[in-house]
């Protein structure tokens, strides 16, 4: 234990574990509550034996999986430059800029999901253009990846931005003086230097993504997510279905989310 | 050699007037002046990080005031060295070496041969923040020298040693200055670093270049008088 730790630095430690330990607690209880009171035989009934629940549960938690990963990969490769510029330039309209790119985190889901579809749904503002495109978004898989996309964006670049912000300009400069050009001195310094927010960014957009439900219901009920399918079989069946198949997700995100959080200490 | 004709550098409300200033090939500059009067400002507009508003920066004959500050051929040490905390010792050495595309036998070989120089041998393999602070000096000029440049600018380089370190350092730039005969451009606050290093010093004031002289006539100006004040005041206590 380090010297800050001393006898009245563990009293304090101990007055701030308490306020800790209600959040960690708060935090912690419906998940418990989540496996604890899971119906096992109802589980093993959608998730295995009956063929039919079963291959329903297991090709929506794919479209989730490859939904979410699919808008995390795209938005990863778009935010890098554009959480680039904001880090290093000034101009004028930038609040506005940020203003806009915050806009989803306030939003509601549902409203996310609407605004979504007016713009480029079959009837919306852009639906000539996705058309030419051969871009559909109105119940496919690429209407729940523009939603993921969407309310994901603003993590993902903002926790890119901070990391950038993070490494001093001059290093890059020091890299130009040395003979590399501005983009040579981005991928050999600012990049790798900044590599852990980028991973942390991947992350937590993936989270995000990998949550939402509102703004998919309203743009793609189909191909169903399982969500999607959660919030239908509540709905249809009673919270022991729904429980069944929220365990699994909340399995499969937590393993991911450990391993990857493993990978990025090393 | 670099000369600069005319440097008006404007920076909101802050204004740097340079007339000319000339440094000959070879030669060890060291510019001077209170906190806040552009001396940065000045390295920063001669490597390319900054446009001057008029003015020109010549360097070897060619002009290159419009230059990136990768065409300019002139290296920048900064005041915290700027290592590149990513990379080994020999990473950040062989930067610029790598960026030029030389072959890997050629660059291990500069570096060894920088590193020997540089006596720093021993401590290639270890990154910025497991050296101590004159060790991270002597990597940055390394880096910085490896490359060659026409003109190593210096910001402050050894204001973040303490005194007997400053004093070896001094020695060794000294004697690495005389060894390679590299041109360079050396911003200081510290007397001594001047007299020792200086084949001339550049004084600036109010961001205006005041004066260029050779040590020995600075420190009897009344710009190096300046200077002396301190010395004065310690030699108080010496004498008492």
């Amino acid at each position: 234990m380090s010297r800050l730790w001393d006898r009245s630095g563990r009293a304090f430690l101990l007055t701030l574990s308490v306020g800790a330990s209600i959040l960690i607690t708060f935090l912690v209880i419906p998940i418990i509550a989540l496996f604890a009171l899971s119906d096992l035989g109802v589980m093993g009934k959608v998730l295995i034996t009956n063929e039919e629940y079963a291959s329903l549960v297991w090709s929506a938690m794919a479209t989730t999986l490859l939904a979410s990963g699919t808008s995390t990969v795209t938005l990863l490769i778009l935010s890098i430059p554009l959480a680039y510029i904001l880090a290093r330039t000034d101009f004028r309209g930038k609040s506005l800029i940020e203003a806009f790119i915050d806009l989803p985190l306030m939003i509601p889901h549902a409203v996310a999901g609407i605004m979504i579809l007016l713009a480029y749904g079959g009837r919306g503002l852009l639906a000539n253009l996705t058309r030419s495109l051969g871009i559909a978004i109105c119940n496919t898989f690429w209407g729940i990846v523009a939603v993921m996309a969407f309310v994901s964006a603003p993590i993902m670049i903002d926790t890119i931005r901070v990391g950038f912000e993070s490494v001093s300009p001059t290093l890059e400069l020091i890299a130009r003086s040395l003979g590399a050009s501005p983009a040579k001195a981005f991928t050999t310094v600012t990049l790798p230097l900044s590599i852990k927010a980028i991973c942390t960014a991947a992350i937590l957009s993936w989270a995000r993504a990998l949550s939402e439900v509102g703004a998919i219901l309203i743009v793609a009920y189909y191909p169903k997510t399982i969500n999607v399918l959660i919030i239908e079989w509540f709905m249809t069946y009673g919270l022991k279905y729904a429980v069944a198949i929220s365990v699994p997700l909340v399995l499969i995100s937590l393993a991911l989310f450990t391993i990857l959080k493993v990978v990025l200490k090393k | 050699m670099i000369v600069i004709k005319d440097l008006i550098v404007k920076l909101k409300e802050f204004k740097l007037v340079i007339p000319e200033l000339r440094v000959g090939r070879g030669e060890y500059l060291v510019v001077m002046g209170p906190s806040g009067v552009g001396k940065t400002v000045l390295i920063h507009t001669l490597v390319g990080f900054i446009k001057p508003l008029r003015g020109s920066i010549i360097v070897d004959g060619r002009d290159v005031t419009n230059e990136p500050p990768e065409r300019r051929g002139l290296a920048l040490i900064p005041q915290d060295y700027g290592l590149f905390p990513h990379m080994s010792v020999y990473d950040n050495i062989a930067y610029g070496l790598r960026i030029r595309g030389l072959s890997k036998d050629l660059i291990d070989g500069k570096v060894r041969e920088v590193a020997r120089t540089l006596e720093i041998e021993g401590i290639l393999s270890k990154y910025p923040h497991e050296i101590s602070g004159g060790e991270q000096q002597r990597v940055a000029l390394a880096r910085a020298l490896v490359v060659e440049p026409k003109v190593l600018l210096m910001d402050e380089p050894l204001s973040s040693l303490d005194p007997r370190l400053r004093i070896k350092s001094i020695e060794f730039l000294k004697n690495l200055h005389r060894r390679l005969g590299f041109t360079a451009i050396h911003i200081t606050h510290n007397l001594l670093e001047a007299l020792e290093l200086g084949d001339e010093v550049a004084y600036i004031e109010g961001g205006e270049l005041m004066c260029v002289l050779p040590p020995r006539e600075f420190i009897r100006s009344r710009w190096g008088r300046e200077y002396l004040r301190e010395l004065l005041m310690i030699n108080k206590y010496l004498s008492t």
